[in-house]
């Protein structure tokens, strides 16, 4: 199957994360009153050649698929295709992929963007370490961009509950108190699998080069990420900055998160040299 | 054999009259053990319900002969025939079985779509079947309207929605609080509204309801109906902290709750979301509460709105649901033993495209 790259595989998912998008459309504009199965699988059936697409580049590589934009963009996507695939499972939350699939079609067309996919590669001393490393930060970047998704949802709710009062009602959506629990797990669960991405980059770095930090940009990255989402947890917490403000957080942290990343891991010396 | 059924319901008689005709509970049994024993009924249910009073059964000769002995049993003194004017209707197949099924579904009940009917047909049934007056008739006949009315509600907008002030106000609820009972609900003003909505919400699990109301007593009153707390009228903003739901409903001329005492209150409230449920005229709560973050006001145009347009939307699934029905009921009475084959059924009532208007087998007649 040497005709069927990767990449191929990739598109066929991108595919399905469009039809989803259309398909999404229609459910947006029927007010979200009838059962998501449909918009499910589509995801599921993108998710599938997603993961094929993954695996078949991580062994033709021999390493696991997070070395540059292309492939860390891929595994940012994969992540929440995962988590979403797990919450959706719980019927009224499947809607959360009709809020998902044009943020994954959009991450998919950004991933194709030529000069993206630098297959030379970063110098991998322990690549064990590094593949962790990479995992975790991606992985709490695709918990991030779910929080994203769940908060915009949030803000339609809201937006119908004080404007279109019928349509509130007429939707499947889950309460709002449901949607801001779940953006605020799952906000933790990024913020808990980021703290374990650094840890285990530091560790890599001791390991490799003798020293816990080393000036870099992508490091100063996630210095700032890790800082915005701890501030957007505390003011949740202690000052109690609930509901739309707290939706608007985690947008607005996902939406830097997502726009200086591909910036700051092309400034990198360590992940892009 | 087939299904024959004598009512009288809200459509044929004002409730003056039908409280007349109304059958307990309790005389139930006996009017069953009756109807069995009279040698023209083989299988019988008795519906009675607050709408309507309904014999479902099957005659062992003719339809008239059981007709005339249910009458003389359940509403003695009263032929169907005789008077022009009766409010008794008699159905038979397949005007029966569709409307037998119409009843599961909610669609023959005063408000369409309403739920309330199918527990007590399957109540009816129940009891019909404990004391042995259903045979292979009925048993199929009311297990096929139970699973019909299942599907209908399940797939069409038929039982969508609320159409009353307090179960719209009790949705609203579930689309902010993930769990009613955890909430605390403040009535303003113990009027009739307010207590409707009140009740809905205590119904749905809401366990601490605050009431306050100019007049204290009126207040401990619905408190203690509802296993609430009555609080004086002038107290009730210090308990506003506490609060997830309003209901206010007080005379006042002029708005008691605005935007200005709303925002210090939410923030001291941590910024919990706050339904606001006004159905005073004049308003007791400025429209402009509604954009303090985190509130959601209601007024009663609001509700009305939404209970109007539910109605509306039922009404919309109407005609799909008797289409089904129809359907339904012509594959029940042609899978019976002894039916016609279905084909041979259709060349006889030749020019008929609708298979529900198929007549009913010859020795039914």
């Amino acid at each position: 199957m040497s005709w069927l790259e990767d990449r191929h595989l990739f598109l066929i998912a991108i595919l399905a994360y469009g039809l989803s998008v259309v398909y999404s459309v229609f459910l947006w504009r029927g007010g979200f009153r009838r059962d998501n199965w449909t918009n499910y699988s589509l995801l599921a059936s993108g998710f599938v050649f997603h993961t094929l697409a993954m695996l078949s580049r991580g062994m033709s590589f021999a390493r696991c698929p997070t070395q540059n934009l292309y492939e860390a963009t891929l595994f940012i996507a994969w992540s929440m295709v995962i988590v979403y695939l797990f919450v959706g499972i719980w019927p009224r939350l499947r809607f959360l992929g009709a809020f998902a699939s044009p943020v994954l079609f959009a991450m998919g067309i950004f991933a194709l963007m030529p000069g993206l996919d630098n297959q030379a590669g970063p110098i991998q001393p322990n690549r064990a370490l590094t593949s962790l490393h990479a995992a975790l930060v991606l992985l709490a970047c695709g918990t991030f961009g779910l929080s994203f998704v769940t908060a915009t949802m949030y803000l339609t709710q809201e937006h119908d509950l004080k404007a279109d009062k019928l349509r509130a009602l007429l939707s499947m959506l889950p309460s709002m108190e449901r949607m801001e629990s779940l953006i605020g797990r799952l906000i933790a669960a990024g913020f808990i699998l980021l703290t374990a991405g650094i840890a285990v980059g530091i560790a890599n770095l001791k390991f490799t080069q003798d020293t816990f930090i080393k000036y870099d940009s992508m490091v100063l990255w996630a210095l700032i990420i890790w800082t915005v989402y701890l501030l957007v947890i505390l003011l949740r917490g202690l000052h109690a900055r609930r509901g739309r403000s707290f939706a608007l957080a985690a947008m607005a942290s996902f939406a830097f998160l997502f726009l200086t990343f591909w910036g700051f891991f092309l400034l990198s010396s360590i992940h892009h040299p | 054999m087939s299904v024959t059924i004598i009512g009288i319901s809200h459509h044929t008689a004002p409730v003056v009259e039908r409280e007349k005709f109304a059958v307990a509970d309790k005389d139930i049994p006996s009017i069953l053990k009756k109807l069995r024993d009279c040698g023209q009924i083989r299988e019988t249910v008795i519906l009675s319900t607050c709408n309507r009073v309904e014999i479902y059964l099957t005659p062992v000769t003719t339809p008239e002969k059981a007709i005339a002995v249910a009458m003389e049993t359940v509403f003695p003194g009263h032929d169907v025939e005789s008077q022009a004017d009766s409010p008794f209707y008699i159905l038979n197949e397949p005007e029966s079985m569709e409307h037998l099924f119409s009843v599961a579904t909610g669609l023959d009940s005063m408000v369409l779509g309403e739920t309330e009917v199918f527990g007590q047909l399957k109540l009816a049934y129940k009891s019909a079947v404990e004391h042995n007056t259903t045979g292979a008739i009925l048993n199929k006949a009311f297990q096929k309207a139970f699973s019909i009315a299942k599907k209908l509600r399940c797939n069409t907008g038929i039982q969508r929605g609320s159409v009353s002030v307090a179960s719209v106000a009790v949705e609203l609820a579930e689309k902010i609080f993930d769990i009613l009972k955890k909430q605390t609900v403040m009535v303003i003003g113990a009027g009739d509204t307010s207590a409707k909505t009140a009740r809905a919400l205590a119904g749905r699990g809401v366990q601490n309801i605050l009431v306050s109301n100019r007049t204290y007593e009126n207040a401990l009153s619905l408190a203690k109906e509802l296993n609430g707390r009555a609080v004086p009228f002038d107290q009730w903003p210090e308990c506003f902290d506490d609060v997830d739901i309003v209901i206010s409903s007080t005379a006042a001329t002029e708005p008691i709750i605005d935007r200005s005492i709303l925002e210090p209150l939410m923030q001291k409230r941590d910024w919990r979301p706050l339904l606001l449920i006004d159905i005073a005229v004049p308003r007791d709560i400025h429209p402009e509460a509604n954009f303090v973050e985190n509130v959601f006001l209601y007024n009663i145009d609001d509700l009305q709105t939404v209970a109007d347009s539910y109605i509306e939307q039922r009404k919309q699934e109407i005609s799909y649901c008797k289409r089904v029905i129809k359907e339904k009921s012509a594959e029940l009475i042609a899978s019976r033993p002894g039916a016609q084959p279905r084909e041979s059924r259709q060349d006889a009532s030749a020019g008929r495209l609708n298979p529900g208007l198929l007549e009913p087998p010859a020795e039914n007649l």
